[in-house]
């Protein structure tokens, strides 16, 4: 990086006003005898982007806050840091190639759906059952697993979005038996202390699944071939330079290109989520789910059987967990600690998004799949860029927990 | 009160003489196990000794072969009571151990293994190392063991971890006694275990381990016959010059292994007046396109990955999704594409894929080349052998040998018959040239101490899809060529 100092500048800007901000405006507020729920983080995004010159004239007007008061901050905040960037480092292919920008962001919007509907699974278990999974990751390693055994070693040649559906059995059952075997104890006063024993036992499955794959299945690492062979062809035909260029491995767009079993992927996901989505706000059983997580107590009440709820919540958690692991088994390639590193990003996009909220948990996978994708192809350091891949949801999970404790759509306390 | 206590001072005075002076009978006898004995307790009692136990686990096992009410003694740990023991006389328990009696059988000499059989180290890697490690151990108990003695091989398991390197290796040393210990895969993990070794004075062989500061540290209990990252260095810089590549991106692994390699090979090709521009990623990274797109967009001409196991094959094949695949542009993909199943189902588009392999090509293997690689594809069912199955596989049969010419456990006796081991194995004939007898002269440099000089490197290369690694092209160095290299676009 050439002129570092610019970038410096910008974020003692961000943090020093950021700071006075969220400090003083809940106290003008709460003089003032006004709303200071949101007053903090409104403060903090507001002086961040104008410094005085947009805190004073809060201060003296002190309207009524809402999300703008965020949002419209949190946009100039991004344009000062992009132009600090750029100042900073002119030669930097994200400042200089618009295509190559592009493309990261669509191939981390590509991922990041996907890294949502793990996430999903895991806030549908904890919104519901009160319990953080740890065995999360292992579902979505089970679920590659499950595709390539079902369509390469038992039924070889098997259309692989069977292998998809079967994957999704399997997980789908361990999960809900899993919960109805260890779980279903701790709401019937057999365990003293069942959030501790929560940890523990879902730890010791995560631990059991891993290496009893290890053991049947071997180290070797395992891959299937792309689900979908896309044929080859461009748009338009004999064109120089096609708007549309689509082959077996990549499928390019412009100056956009993405790896073609990606968007199977995403695409398989997306269609997940819209099945999920009715299943979860139109039918009679969706519905009581969504009532078990509002109301344990009114929802019994109403002849829901929260039990029966629990087994299905931890079922469809951990399949939304195999489901996206089956989809990227075509992408990655499988052994059996590939869930290690998927389920602490899962804590990270759920917590994010706020605990419980499921479109926080699908907001969270885009923005950490986003925020992963740009900090890989734009810190200026290529040794360091792609090896902090984990940091960078980190340091997005660190200032949300700062500035909004409850997560971007938790439920305010 | 106090008349109790003199009365007991006295008695046990008393006692303890009438032992000692009981001791030494002039003929050996037979010993019925009580409770509270132990067999170190027994010699110490009986042969005036507390080590002289293995002499009372050897006559027992002998009588044991003529009478069956002897008790057979597997583990000098474990006797039970009611079980009927030969306790040797004094002569004979001297003939024991001056070595004038036949001693196979008598319980067993250890030697360790350290290997990652867990994540995040490279499951494969140890796999690899285990099976070899098991063969060479077969061979070695059907040759008639150590020292007359079966060997026992206590695999202790890493998971990639330099802590744990330093727990495993205090456990086999100080908890299972071995005599030397012989593997691990991963360097960082090398660089903990040799402090043990060395406080212990327990002699290691590293079979896998190519950070140059291993040996560099000159300690009198660290051998290597892996390769150097530096020496691999100077064959990657010159092949890479060879094919006239000007931008040249390193994608390596955030350990030592990869750092060191990455380093050393960035400043040969500087000095070729290559460009080298070095991206690192952790182990078990799966999503790397984002630093695809990154390497594309700087267009570099050659692309040099020395990333392990799964994450090597995630990086392979994305990359060539993206265009800049080995059939887009030349790429040394990282060895454990020798396993050439794993390889095809991980990276289906990885034909062309250049990579590395330790080891006399195939027109060169020696008779114990040939009868390893044989029994290793029957026994893991694998096209061929790996580099680091055979460096596995030497290593520990490099010990067993070094151990009979010591003639004793002894560590310094063992590390004196290493620095002047003449063996021969899977790699070829291994010495160690440099070392506390041989010290290093000045222009030399420091990591050739007990250094095995000329483990072959050659660059092998997948000339058609599917290919198996037996049949893979010898394209580097010129020495053993069977093939041109294939550029892709040229």
């Amino acid at each position: 990086m050439e002129h570092a100092s610019y970038l410096y500048l910008a974020l003692l800007w961000f943090i020093g006003w950021g700071v006075v901000g969220a400090v003083v405006t809940p106290r003008i507020y709460g003089r003032k005898d006004l709303d200071i729920s949101q007053a903090s983080l409104a403060g903090a995004a507001t002086g961040a982007a104008g410094g005085p010159f947009s805190l004073v004239p809060l201060w003296y007007l002190t309207p009524k806050l809402n999300w703008k008061w965020v949002a419209i901050p949190a946009a100039v905040i991004a344009l000062i840091f992009a132009g600090a960037f750029a100042a900073a480092d002119p030669d930097n292919f994200c400042v200089t190639n618009g295509a190559f920008v592009t493309t990261q962001i669509v191939n981390g919007l590509v991922i990041g759906t996907i890294y949502g509907l793990m996430a999903l699974g895991l806030t549908l278990i904890f919104s519901i059952l009160g319990v953080v999974s740890f065995a999360h990751g292992e579902f979505y390693m089970l679920g590659g697993m499950g595709v390539y055994y079902f369509t390469t070693v038992w039924f070889p040649g098997l259309n692989p979005f069977l292998g998809v559906l079967g994957a999704a059995l399997l997980t789908f059952a361990i999960g809900a038996i899993f919960e109805r075997v260890f779980l279903r104890a701790m709401n019937t006063g057999k365990v003293e202390r069942p959030g501790e024993y929560a940890i523990l036992v879902t730890f010791g499955l995560a631990f059991f699944l891993q290496y009893a794959t290890l053991a049947l299945v071997g180290s070797n690492p395992k891959k299937v071939s792309r689900f979908i062979e896309y044929p080859s062809f461009s748009l338009p035909v004999s064109a120089e330079e096609p708007v549309l260029d689509v082959t077996a491995s990549t499928i390019r767009i412009f100056d956009i290109s993405v790896s073609s079993p990606r968007v199977t992927a995403a695409l398989i996901s997306l269609i997940l989520l819209a099945i999920l989505m009715w299943f979860l706000y139109r039918t009679w059983t969706g519905k009581a789910l969504r009532a078990v997580s509002e109301d344990r107590q009114a929802a019994a009440v109403t002849g829901i059987n929260p039990n029966t709820m629990n087994t299905l919540a931890f079922g469809l958690g951990a399949m939304l967990a195999g489901l996206s692991g089956a989809s990227l088994v075509q992408v990655f390639s499988w052994v059996p600690w590939v869930g290690v590193q998927a389920s602490g990003r899962s804590f990270v996009i759920i917590v994010l998004g706020g605990m419980g909220s499921l479109p926080g948990a699908f907001v969270g996978g885009l923005i950490v799949g986003l925020v992963e994708a740009l900090g890989a192809g734009c810190i200026p350091d290529p040794q360091r860029a792609a090896a902090y891949i984990p940091a960078y949801g980190m340091i997005i999970l660190t200032l949300v927990l700062l500035l909004k404790p409850t997560g971007l759509f938790g439920r305010e306390l | 009160m106090k008349t109790y206590l003199i009365l007991l001072v006295v008695a046990l005075l008393l006692a303890m003489p009438a032992a000692a002076i009981a001791a030494p009978p002039a003929q050996g006898q037979d010993y019925v196990v009580q409770a509270d004995d132990w067999l170190s307790k027994l010699s110490d009692k009986f042969l005036g000794d507390l080590l002289a136990f293995p002499a009372i686990t050897y006559y027992t096992n002998q009588k044991n072969a003529e009478d069956e009410s002897f008790a057979k003694i597997t583990d000098s740990n474990v006797i039970e009571v009611g079980q009927k023991l030969y306790i040797p006389s004094q002569e004979e328990a001297q003939a024991y151990f001056s070595g004038g009696t036949e001693r196979l059988g008598t319980g067993t000499i250890k030697i360790g293994a350290v290997v990652p059989l867990s994540a995040p180290g490279s499951v494969t890697g140890g796999e690899t190392m285990r099976a070899a490690f098991e063969i060479a151990l077969e061979e070695i108990n059907a040759a008639g063991g150590v020292l007359g003695q079966e060997v026992e091989l206590v695999l202790a398991d890493t998971e990639g971890l330099p802590e744990r390197g330093t727990s495993q290796m205090e456990r086999l040393i100080n908890q299972e006694g071995v005599v030397a210990v012989v593997g691990e895969y991963h360097s960082a993990v090398a660089l903990t275990e040799m402090e043990v070794a060395k406080a212990n004075n327990v002699p290691v062989v590293f079979a896998e381990t190519w950070s140059d500061s291993i040996t560099e540290s000159q300690y009198p209990q660290v051998f290597r016959i892996a390769p150097m990252s530096s020496l691999t260095a100077d064959v990657y810089a010159s092949f890479i010059d060879s094919l006239a590549a000007k931008r040249v991106v390193i994608m390596t692994e955030n350990t030592s292994y990869g750092i060191d390699q990455a380093e050393s090979l960035e400043e040969k090709l500087v000095d070729k007046g290559i460009e080298a521009i070095t991206f690192s990623a952790d182990i078990g990274t799966q999503d790397f396109s984002g630093i695809i797109e990154r390497i594309k967009a700087g267009n570099p001409d050659l692309i040099f990955v020395s990333l392990t196991g799964e994450t090597s094959y995630n990086f392979e094949q994305q990359a060539a999704e993206a265009g800049i695949g080995p059939q887009d542009i030349p790429m040394l993909c990282n060895q454990v594409a020798a396993d050439d199943e794993a390889f095809w189902a991980n990276v289906p588009d990885g034909n062309l894929c250049i990579f590395t392999r330790v080891g006399l090509p195939q027109s060169l293997y020696t008779t114990e080349t040939t009868a390893f690689v044989d029994k290793y594809t029957t026994k893991t069912g694998k096209a061929a052998a790996e580099s680091f199955a055979m460096e596995a596989y030497d290593s520990l049969k490099l010990v067993a040998q070094a151990v009979n010419e010591a003639g004793s456990t002894d560590g310094d006796a063992v590390i004196s018959a290493l620095e002047n081991i003449n063996y021969n194995g899977a790699l070829g004939n291994i010495t160690f040239p440099y070392g506390t007898q041989n010290p290093i002269p000045e222009n030399v440099p420091a990591k050739w101490w007990h250094q095995f000089p000329e483990p072959a490197i050659l660059l092998v290369q997948y000339q058609e899809p599917g290919q198996k690694f037996s049949d893979s092209a010898v394209v580097y160095p010129d020495t053993y060529k069977t093939a041109d290299v294939i550029i892709a676009g040229r």
